[in-house]
């Protein structure tokens, strides 16, 4: 199953694990609707469920027709399986990012960090700027208050540089 | 000093008169001895002519004569001794004054010698207290000073302590409190970017550990 995780493409409109349950929603819907329609006499088809735009650019990037069973059952374990195990790294914000903002930030972190993490935001309007990341284990502060404090030096010198002299 | 006056006048002359009679009677005294021998009976004649004699050598001319030579005499010593007497007066009222100065002057001086001895240990010792206190004075100041550049440095070194350990936070605040509403997460982008680009290596490594 891992090497179905490694092979699927996952487009950078999903963020977060959000994204994904809303994505096995949609899958659970086209199978109820396939089963429905089988089942069913014509003239009685229940309405095709409308399938978001993350869905259709997943299926269109991983070359898979969602109306192939096989297809959607594969890209259903795969979701859930993503839903499981992929990486996810929580990042907070001084306010709410906006989704272009998420979007730039999710696509250097699967070019840069891991191809299938998972974004999970947060607001900390205490850190002025910057952000707080958290992985796994580890907590890393890019705010503009941690910048500060690596440059305390800097700002140190400039206090004394403007301190009047005593003469 | 009138009335000591006429007391020795009068007196002078009832001394003198009475010289006078003692000097005849003394001359009628030593006749009578020599007679004496003449015989019991003519004693008594002798005496009652001595007695006559007296009489007429003594008679009122003559004693008021003696009164006035007496007391022409008495006046004469009596001014001459009142002269004197002024003069020994004056002379011992001059003397009496000098020396009145004199002791009056020594006294004076020797209480202000004292007095001014006395002013002279006072101001000393007002001068010592001062230089004491002024001393002491000097030495807490310096104490106090000491102590106070001690508190000032040491308050100043702990304000720049605290300043500088929270100056992140006090920047941050200040950041946040002037500037916080208009920073837009677009415009930290640049940075977010760039400081996940410093941590990349220690990202990757903690999700590879977690996976």
């Amino acid at each position: 199953m891992a090497h179905e995780i490694l092979k699927l493409k996952i487009t950078n409109e999903i963020i977060s694990k959000i994204d994904l349950g809303r994505l096995r929603r949609e899958l659970s819907a086209i199978d109820d609707f396939i089963i429905q329609s089988r089942v069913r006499k014509a003239g009685q088809q229940p309405t095709l469920p409308r399938t978001s735009l993350n869905l259709e650019e997943l299926a269109k990037s991983n070359k898979l027709n969602l109306l192939v069973d096989d297809d959607r059952k594969n890209l259903g374990l795969t979701l859930t399986e993503l839903y499981s195990h992929a990486p996810v790294m929580r990042m907070s914000f001084a306010s709410e990012p906006s989704p272009v903002f998420l979007k730039k930030i999710i696509t250097w972190l699967r070019a840069e960090i891991h191809p299938h993490v998972l974004l999970q935001t947060g607001l900390q309007p205490g850190i002025a700027a910057g952000c707080v990341v958290q992985s796994n284990s580890k907590y890393f502060d890019l705010s503009l208050r941690k910048h500060f404090e690596k440059n305390r030096g800097l700002l140190t010198g400039g206090i004394t540089m403007k301190e009047p002299s005593n003469g | 000093m009138q009335l000591q006056s006429y007391l020795l006048i009068i007196g002078m002359i009832g001394v003198g008169f009475g010289v006078a009679i003692a000097l005849v009677l003394a001359s009628e005294k030593k006749k009578a001895k020599t007679k004496q021998s003449s015989g019991a009976t003519a004693h008594h004649t002798q005496a009652e002519a001595i007695d006559t004699n007296i009489n007429k050598i003594f008679n009122d001319e003559f004693r008021e004569e003696l009164r006035n030579r007496g007391r022409l005499h008495f006046e004469k010593i009596i001014g001459e001794n009142a002269m004197f007497l002024q003069q020994d007066l004056q002379l011992t009222t001059s003397q009496l004054n000098d020396y009145m100065k004199q002791e009056i002057t020594k006294t004076l001086k020797e209480e202000f010698t004292k007095y001014e001895q006395s002013i002279n240990d006072a101001k000393q010792l007002a001068i010592d207290s001062i230089a004491k206190t002024q001393k002491a004075i000097e030495e807490q100041r310096e104490i106090l000073g000491k102590q106070l550049d001690e508190q000032v440095a040491s308050e100043k070194e702990r304000v720049l302590s605290r300043f500088e350990k929270n100056m992140a936070d006090i920047v941050n605040h200040y950041v946040l409190a002037a500037i916080g509403n208009q920073i837009d997460l677009n415009d930290q982008l640049e940075f977010i970017l760039g400081e996940l680009e410093a941590n990349k290596k220690d990202i990757i490594e903690d999700i590879k550990n977690g996976a």
